[in-house]
């Protein structure tokens, strides 16, 4: 189990490298395509597709694997409101309908995210289905997030999410 | 309205009081709509994949979101606070004063108000409370209440995603800021006066007068920065995404190489912070976007547009009832989720009545910034009282005076859309 802990935390952490990286890869695009564009003049159009692509992919990817449950909005009034074996009931209801939707409109977007793949992107020409698969990721990621929450919630346990007050979270407001 | 639609929005209501994302929730409720109407729900999902994918000018957002975070580490917002100290310390209530125009200088570096209220805030904060003489809940309230301003002058990550669901142009909203933005410091300026007045807050201890040319010239690279972004958008020389990442990179080079209070390791903590908030918001931008199109489905524009014409509201009336309806609820949800679930249903009627929508635009994030400072749901509330280690309910009694003058500002900027729109039409806009 420590070793399985162990793994988990290496995994966390590789993809927070992973997520920062491309943060930086869209600031550093976006400076060359400064450069490119108004101070030399030329014209570039992969700059503009990496960005976005990096966009959508810190996103989801993101969002599936970096987030802590601080850092996301919710709406908790209520839910901070309810006594403890509310919060539980909570849980396990919006977990177990989160879990159930994503799961019965996967197939759907799967089929939709391979049709994407005759199509390819308008300059560095990669295939729409790749840019897009970081949606399955996502889906999988959410679908087991929301049982894990109904699991515990069964369980006896409360899923801690605090609105986080530290500096750098929620600095989008 | 259909059914599938009624249920679609309480089951996003359901989930989201549950404890649920929002974000997360809208796409839940996007994709109940969906399957009860028979439609393939992965064009719920295609409607996210290439908004996101389309969306070039929302990259503004985690660029700006990257460079405030830049100026907190480094010791930008130091040299800014003594500079207002410097110049405005040296009246009673100094320090309130002095955050207010700290809070203006660094509305033109930042697009957000919490990175206002965490960064800024926090120095102002320390300084008041160490001075012994204001109460903690005093220092509290003011920070939260001028952390407003931030997205209100350019730049502003609020007014990016209005620009994203109203299709206008994102320069003339930051434009449209700047005068408004200036009019709640005014405001708030007077509330201070009077509470330095009637409570006797002390005279401070000022910066002698000599020192503001140094201290003005320590603060200078900082102090370019609005004329920088701003004078890059409005004379063409890039666009305002362009304009983010510059911000990001001037932050970052002014504090490595001019003021050396950036490490590589604090670097990767900003990238990695402002990467987790971007994937935070835009999880509720995707929410946004599956909704987009249940709501194109349900031409819920028209109806919405018929309901509000039936009730003979006329411009101004219905702009009242905006205000209402978004000051109530501020009280609850938040900014973003205000902008992107609820303003994307009012844009259609304020086009049919003719509202301009560049001045509509300025009045729903002004709402949404006075509903951080709102209770029950005040994000800046909860920040500042973490910071100060106040009771949330002391600072909401000291932030009254504040919010009423936010409010009578709300008042002036709806009404007067002359004003508003003053600045814009300088720039050539022409509406």
């Amino acid at each position: 189990m420590d070793s399985f802990n162990a793994t988990l935390r290496w995994l966390l952490a590789r993809s927070e490298n992973l997520l920062a990286l491309l943060l930086f890869s869209m600031f550093a695009s976006f400076l060359l395509q400064i450069l490119f564009r108004r101070v030399l003049g030329w014209s570039v159009g992969w700059t503009v597709e990496w960005v976005t692509i990096a966009w959508l992919w810190g996103i989801l990817f993101g969002f599936a694997f970096v987030v802590r449950p601080e850092d996301v909005i919710r709406l908790d009034i209520v839910y901070v409101a309810l006594p403890r074996w509310g919060r539980r009931m909570a849980d396990i209801v919006t977990g177990l309908i989160c879990a159930a939707l994503f799961a019965y409109t996967l197939p759907a977007s799967w089929d939709f995210i391979t049709f994407m793949g005759r199509e390819k992107t308008a300059f560095m020409r990669w295939p729409f289905d790749l840019v897009f698969s970081v949606y399955i990721a996502f889906a999988v990621s959410v679908i087991v997030q929301s049982l894990l929450t109904a699991w515990r919630a069964a369980l006896g346990h409360e899923t801690p999410h605090d609105t986080a007050l530290t500096p750098e979270t929620h600095d989008y407001d | 309205m259909t059914d599938p639609f009624v249920l679609a929005i309480i089951l996003i209501a359901i989930l989201s009081l549950g404890g649920l994302t929002v974000g997360l929730a809208v796409m839940c409720g996007s994709f109940l709509y969906m399957i009860l109407k028979g439609y393939d729900p992965s064009l719920a999902t295609e409607s996210m994949l290439q908004g996101l994918f389309n969306g070039y000018t929302l990259l503004a957002i985690p660029l700006f979101i990257l460079a405030a975070d830049i100026m907190n580490i480094g010791s930008l917002s130091d040299r800014l606070m003594r500079f207002a100290q410097a110049l405005v310390g040296r009246f009673r209530g100094g320090l309130g004063y002095v955050d207010i125009v700290a809070s203006v200088i660094f509305s033109g570096m930042s697009g957000s108000a919490v990175a206002d209220a965490v960064g800024m805030g926090r120095i102002t904060i320390n300084m008041m409370m160490k001075s012994g003489k204001y109460s903690a809940s005093y220092a509290a309230a003011i920070v939260a209440a001028t952390a407003t301003i931030g997205p209100i002058i350019p730049p502003s990550i609020p007014m990016v995603l209005y620009a994203l669901i109203s299709d206008t142009s994102i320069g003339y909203l930051f434009a449209a800021g700047v005068v408004p933005g200036v009019l709640m410091a005014l405001a708030m300026a007077v509330v201070n006066y009077i509470q330095a007045v009637r409570r006797d807050y002390p005279i401070d201890d000022s910066v002698p007068l000599r020192e503001l040319p140094k201290l003005t010239v320590q603060a200078l690279p900082a102090l370019m920065m609005p004329v920088i972004l701003l004078g890059g958008i409005y004379g063409g020389v890039m666009s305002p995404t362009e304009a983010a990442a510059v911000a990001a990179l001037y932050a970052l080079a002014v504090s490595v190489f001019l003021y050396r209070s950036v490490s590589l390791a604090q670097f990767y903590t900003a990238l990695l912070n402002s990467a987790r908030s971007t994937a935070a918001v835009g999880v509720l931008v995707a929410g946004a976007l599956t909704f987009d199109y249940v709501i194109a489905r349900e031409h819920i524009a028209v109806s919405i547009s018929g309901w509000i014409n039936g009730m003979e509201l006329g411009q101004f009336g219905f702009l009242i009832v905006v205000n209402l309806l978004l000051l109530g609820l501020g009280c609850i949800l938040d900014a973003g989720a205000i902008l992107l679930i609820v303003v994307p249903l009012l844009v259609p009627a304020a086009a049919a009545l003719g509202v301009d929508l560049v001045h509509f635009g300025v009045i729903v994030v002004v709402n949404a910034m006075i509903g951080l400072i709102t209770p029950p749901y005040g994000l800046l509330l909860f920040i500042t009282a973490n910071i100060t280690k106040e009771p949330v309910s002391r600072i909401v009694m000291d932030i009254m005076p504040f919010l009423i003058s936010l409010i009578v500002s709300l008042g002036i900027i709806t009404f007067w859309p002359d004003m508003v729109l003053w600045l814009p039409r300088l720039l050539g806009y022409e509406g």
